[in-house]
């Protein structure tokens, strides 16, 4: 018999003993639970639901007051900073800003320009290696304390 | 809910692999059909819409915990998967396994074993076997590729003969 074959063989083996089985009892204590917890759920108060429950007034309420805090935010800030002047000078001193800006981005960008071409690449590829291998290891411990923690004790709970 | 807890309950059970979640997910499903008991309750698809529903929350349950850990059991099972096909089955298949138990017999067994295999193993098992999904189905609810899922499939059906073979020849003893 070939693989194929047994493969074959073993899905209509397995079929064979699957087909029939009876469903599993649920607990006694389901439909307790279940009711249980609708009670609790209704007796909370609206705003202590999901934002998709609320009452279609709170929500509308809700957006609107949250559209007109962030456009408070923003004009106020606005005003504060530019004050009473005009508009092209308003325009003009937000545009300040950019040269200083773009200044400090060249630099910093000749800044590891130049430290790239002072430092041994042997170094460069070094500290890579350092970094990806430290980012390895975090993945590895977490990975560790998940199986030690998680995955064993709930292994061993199906036991019991 | 009487008519379906344990429907419900098996499914869950039989996905997760484990009680205490499989009764969670159960409580899930049920406040969610009273959400929509309007639509449910002249519905002659109520008992479709429960299963489908107990399966994706499941799905949705153990992923929260699969995707975190995706990395490492895609890099383990790509090392294992030297062989896309899987392994040679190294003994004779039988042609009836279990077949002179009873019902109940057999379910015990088959949700013990069940319970043994991976998560990786086990889902898209029950979801072939018992939900009767083809492969492409489940490589798309899984959000895994086609292959992955036939030699994950071949390979629990492989770990669950022996598994079964050793709790048969255990019950019949007991029985005998």
């Amino acid at each position: 018999m070939n693989k194929h074959e047994a493969d074959q063989k073993l899905e209509q083996t397995l079929k064979q003993a699957f087909s029939g089985l009876p469903s599993r009892r649920a607990p006694g204590t389901l439909e307790a639970r279940v009711v249980s917890e609708l009670q609790r759920r209704a007796a909370l108060p609206w705003w202590r639901v999901s934002f998709a429950n609320w009452p279609v007034s709170a929500r509308v309420a809700f957006v609107l007051i949250c559209a007109a805090l962030v456009a408070a935010t923003i004009l106020g800030g606005a005003s504060a900073y530019l004050g009473g002047r005009p508009w092209n000078e308003a325009f003009a001193l937000v545009l300040s800003w950019v040269h200083p800006f773009l200044a400090v981005m060249s630099s910093a960008g000749g800044l590891a320009a130049m430290l790239v071409r002072v430092i041994p690449p042997l170094w460069l590829y070094g500290g890579l290696g350092l970094g990806i291998l430290l980012y390895v290891m975090l993945f590895g411990l977490g990975a560790a304390a998940y199986r030690t923690l998680y995955l064993w004790p709930s292994s061993a709970g199906n036991d019991l | 809910m009487r008519a379906y807890q344990d429907m419900v309950f098996s499914t869950a059970a039989r996905l997760a692999g484990n009680e205490t979640q499989a009764e969670d997910i159960a409580q899930e499903v049920f406040i969610r059909a009273y959400e929509h008991f309007s639509d449910l309750r002249s519905s002659v698809t109520a008992g479709g819409w429960l299963k489908t529903v107990t399966t994706n929350l499941t799905l949705n349950y153990l992923s929260r915990y699969r995707k975190r850990w995706r990395l490492f059991s895609e890099l383990r099972s790509t090392a294992e998967d030297g062989d896309s096909d899987g392994p040679e089955l190294d003994w004779e298949v039988p042609d009836t396994i279990l077949a002179d138990l009873s019902a109940e017999q057999r379910a015990a067994i088959v949700d013990a074993a069940l319970r043994q295999l991976p998560d990786h193993q086990r889902l898209p098992l029950v979801l072939y076997h018992f939900e009767d999904l083809s492969y492409q189905e489940i490589a798309d609810k899984l959000n895994v590729s086609l292959t992955k899922i036939k030699t994950d499939i071949r390979r629990a059906r492989a770990a669950l003969l022996p598994l079964l073979q050793e709790s048969g020849g255990a019950r019949d003893t007991l029985d005998s």
